[in-house]
């Protein structure tokens, strides 16, 4: 089993729902979380600065303190191995916009999954997230 | 690598700040609410169970994860030797990473 956790725009949430629900993986975890990633400075601003297109000296500071953490959704699901590349299309598909801040998807081995209700282990716990509509 | 860092939320800025300098600007950081080894905080008659923390999750490639440990240790900690209640590191595997962007599988 894998753990499939991806970070996500806020607005995206509800598509992705119902995204994973159409493709067969309706167990869900979500989360809302506050992020950054590795876009730590502006290309743009940067370069204008270098050709004093604007004055640095104002805007250094506020550069240097970094870019503050911007609300993301974090979900989360546990599927069988054979099923990853199809949750990946999925959320990828869904949220796409091809734009920095799209978010990534991480892919996690998980050691074993147990039932609470049933007390059942290993890869019958996740039978609903098959992929199967 | 996926590394997991329970912290006091007032260190946060800190090691944000130390991980930034550091070159590693990409985190996330949640609001959770647990406890440790000292099973909370008591307080007279009280005992507070449930302290407020915050996780920040950081996924670098192999090598880069002692950089991020030591700066995280370096600056989550309080008082000369530390003190209960700074929090732990997780490390985990992560298998795959694709940036949604792009589209594109990383690594």
């Amino acid at each position: 089993m894998k753990e499939v956790m991806a970070i996500i725009r806020m607005n995206k949430i509800n598509a992705t729902k119902s995204a994973l629900v159409d493709a067969g993986f309706p167990a869900f975890t979500a989360n809302r979380v506050m992020g950054r990633g590795k876009k730590a400075l502006d290309k743009e601003l940067v370069k204008a600065i270098d050709s004093g297109a604007i004055d640095g000296a104002d805007v250094l500071p506020m550069i240097a303190r970094g870019p503050s953490l911007m609300p993301k959704r974090l979900i989360s699901l546990i599927v069988p191995d054979n099923c990853v590349p199809d949750v990946v299309k999925t959320i990828m598909d869904t949220n796409k916009t091809g734009n920095p801040g799209d978010g990534k998807i991480f892919v996690m081995p998980i050691l074993d999954v147990v039932r609470v209700r049933t007390g059942e282990a290993g890869i019958t716990a996740v039978d609903e997230m098959s992929g199967k509509k | 690598m996926m590394i997991r860092a329970i912290v006091r939320p007032e260190k946060v800025e800190e090691v944000k700040a130390a991980l930034l300098e550091a070159g590693y600007p990409a985190v996330t950081k949640m609001e959770v609410f647990g406890r440790g080894k000292q099973r909370g905080l008591k307080v007279g008659n009280v005992t507070y169970d449930e302290l407020p923390k915050e996780m920040l999750m950081i996924v670098v490639q192999d090598y880069e994860k002692d950089v991020i440990v030591r700066t995280i240790l370096e600056n989550a900690r309080t008082g000369e030797k530390g003190s209960y209640g700074d929090g732990k590191i997780f490390i985990s595997p992560v298998e795959e990473v694709y940036t949604i962007s792009s589209g594109l599988k990383e690594g």
